[in-house]
């Protein structure tokens, strides 16, 4: 596992540096709301199995062992980063951004065409008609 | 909306930079409102206005009936804005109406009355009898812990808004809490009917604005005894490390990528209708989604195509209306997610069986870079999108031969958080749920949480539990008060046995 940064990144990085006297260390961690994703910490111990897998503005980026064996060898991950709330601890959330990985281009990976699964008849009639009531069945449905 | 300002000490005050950021409609982009912009200032404000409240205000003395009777009026409060509240849940997070009338706030009022019955019935001293030598009585306090910080996320802001207020004020501690940046707007709602049940100013503070100052200050600050967070894996270390400066208690809920297993003898009907519900309510943008489907072999074809045929069937549009199954994604950043892993999935050679795409027929209106089809792969659980948490509507279907591989695989995960068993055989099921190292197994049903039950990880899915007993004692303090009921001096025969003629 390989990843480097887009300059976007680094000034993003270099802005923390000004405001923040700890160590800066860029983690590549999982899980639930952010999915995989860079953050940036300040004082921060990646953790036991944890090693660096690139830099970013002159931060090292580390990795958990369980990823960088999903990741063998230089897969082109590239940390970006975009204007967006985001909900995690990373310092860039201060300032209104996120870091983001992208692929090695540095641009956001386009899904592939469609291949089945037509789309519910159901969706054209949609309108934005607000809450309604729920159905029968629902209605009398409580926790307590 | 009237009010986004930050609740402190009982006040309604603007963030002390005067700040703001935007709160958006993820179904249409459209803006919904200014929310307070909360930094490291105001969190340390709110957390001094909770210790205040704890160490000198009347809340932490009260009886646990007393408590009980406010925490029940804020579930009424509650109940009574029930429909407005579900419509600020919906469009503010993207969930859909059903899930925000169904499950998020009706979930929330329970959750406050299940914590009022505990505080009401648990008692705050448990005798544990006498010691023979020396002559002593043992006495087991339960005793609120002081500061609790609560950080949630936006998948289910309003439920889990309440899963942190209602057990930590339950017990008799103060709380400050922190919804996420997306979806702030219900929590305001419900700190509004806290301040309407007569809870004390201090006892419940609210602070929104980002996690990399706000966030981290409530994770931190010396004056908090407690931290529960919910959210992802990597925030919860950060967490970890935060609070170890004073030696705080942590109760986490972190991520996961639970499976389902269905058995050669599963009802293939509902386990097909269950599987689907088990990935694709909420587009997958819930910790305990079973993101994983193994599927025995002798069943695999058929159940397969079951999978593909009902998926086509889920309502994707607007998530205002009733009809709507799967309304838009929390925003267009979250299914840039769900594209990459759909690529990194194709790239390793999973099969694509449906979906795979933003849906190119949504009504007009509605924003089409928020919205994604629920997608199926035939997939390896080696692959990334076996392993990754991807937080959207992607399921992973994994053939196997026997329950011994079905629970080795579904165990092959960093994760512990849930999991699910289709079996018409109750026995066998339960033998498979024993062996998972989850914390929480659905036999023939999925996502179902109650109040009342206990909700945590394995591994690196979390630490502690919420709800139900289990969920009130994470919040309480444990203290033995010895008392020696010797007369005289031969009952302390350790003072001079130990420490000579003292």
């Amino acid at each position: 596992m390989k990843v480097t940064g887009t300059e976007a990144a680094a000034r993003a990085v270099e802005r923390a540096r000004r405001d923040r006297t700890g160590a800066l260390v860029f983690t590549i961690g999982t899980g639930c709301c952010e999915s995989t994703a860079p953050f940036l910490y300040e004082d921060f111990w990646p953790g036991p199995d944890a090693e660096a897998v690139g830099e970013v503005g002159g931060v090292a980026v580390y990795a958990p062992a369980y990823l960088r064996a999903l990741y063998p060898g230089d897969d082109g991950v590239v940390i970006d980063v975009i204007d967006d709330v985001a909900e995690s601890m990373s310092i860039e959330t201060e300032y209104g951004r996120r870091f983001v990985l992208r692929d090695a281009a540095g641009q956001p990976v386009v899904g592939p065409a469609r291949q089945s699964c037509e789309v519910p008849e159901a969706v054209s009639a949609l309108r934005s008609r607000g809450p309604q009531e729920l159905p029968a069945a629902l209605r009398r449905a409580r926790m307590r | 909306m009237a009010d986004t300002k930050l609740f402190i000490n009982g006040e309604w005050v603007a963030a002390q930079s005067g700040e703001t950021f935007a709160t958006f409609a993820p179904s249409t982009g459209e803006k919904i409102a200014d929310v307070a912009k909360a930094g490291r200032e105001d969190a340390q404000k709110a957390v001094e206005a909770a210790r205040r409240a704890f160490d000198d205000g009347p809340w932490a003395k009260m009886s646990g009936k007393e408590r009980a009777e406010r925490l029940r009026k804020v579930g009424e409060l509650i109940n009574a804005r029930s429909a407005e509240i579900a419509e600020i849940e919906a469009r503010d997070g993207g969930g859909t109406i059903k899930k925000a009338m169904f499950a998020d706030v009706p979930g929330a009022v329970g959750t406050f009355n299940t914590f009022a019955d505990l505080a009401e019935s648990s008692p705050d001293e448990v005798d544990r009898g006498e010691s023979p030598f020396p002559p002593a009585k043992s006495t087991v306090r339960y005793e609120p812990f002081g500061v609790c910080s609560g950080i949630v996320p936006w998948n289910f802001p309003f439920l889990m808004a309440g899963w942190k207020i209602a057990p930590a004020i339950a017990a008799g501690n103060t709380v400050v809490l922190k919804p996420a940046s997306f979806t702030s707007l219900s929590a305001i709602e419900m700190v509004k009917a806290v301040e309407e049940a007569d809870i004390p100013p201090g006892v419940v503070n609210l602070v929104t604005g980002p996690g990399g100052s706000a966030g981290e200050e409530l994770a931190q600050h010396p004056l908090v005894d407690k931290v529960a967070f919910t959210g992802s894996t990597e925030v919860g270390r950060r967490i970890m490390q935060l609070a170890s400066g004073t030696v705080k208690k942590v109760t986490l809920e972190l991520g996961g990528k639970s499976a389902n297993i269905v058995c050669d003898d599963a009802d293939l009907d509902l386990a097909a209708a269950g599987v689907l519900w088990g990935t694709f309510f909420h587009n997958g943008q819930v910790c305990e989604s079973g993101t994983r489907a193994l599927v025995h072999r002798a069943i695999y074809d058929e159940f397969v195509g079951l999978l593909v045929e009902r998926a086509a069937k889920i309502v994707i549009g607007d998530n205002m209306d009733m009809n709507t199954d799967q309304g838009p994604l929390v925003a267009p950043s979250q299914v840039d997610t769900t594209e990459r892993y759909v690529k990194l999935g194709l790239d390793e050679g999973a099969k694509l069986l449906c979906g795979g795409s933003k849906p190119t027929d949504l009504a007009a209106g509605l924003d089409p870079s928020a919205y994604y089809l629920p997608t199926i792969f035939e997939a390896d659980n080696s692959m990334k999108i076996a392993q990754e948490e991807i937080f959207g509507p992607v399921l992973c279907v994994i053939p196997v031969d026997s329950d011994d591989e079905a629970i080795k695989i579904a165990n092959d995960s960093i994760y512990g958080l849930g999991g699910g068993v289709w079996s018409k055989n109750v026995e066998r099921a339960h033998t498979i749920a024993a062996s998972m190292r989850t914390g929480t197994v659905w036999v023939n049903d999925y996502h179902m949480i109650t109040p009342t039950q206990p909700f945590g990880g394995y591994k690196q899915s979390g630490i502690g539990r919420e709800l139900g007993d289990y969920g009130f004692n994470e919040y309480r303090q444990i203290k033995h008060v010895w008392q020696n009921t010797a007369t005289d001096r031969s009952g302390y025969l350790h003072f001079s046995a130990l420490s000579g003629n003292i």
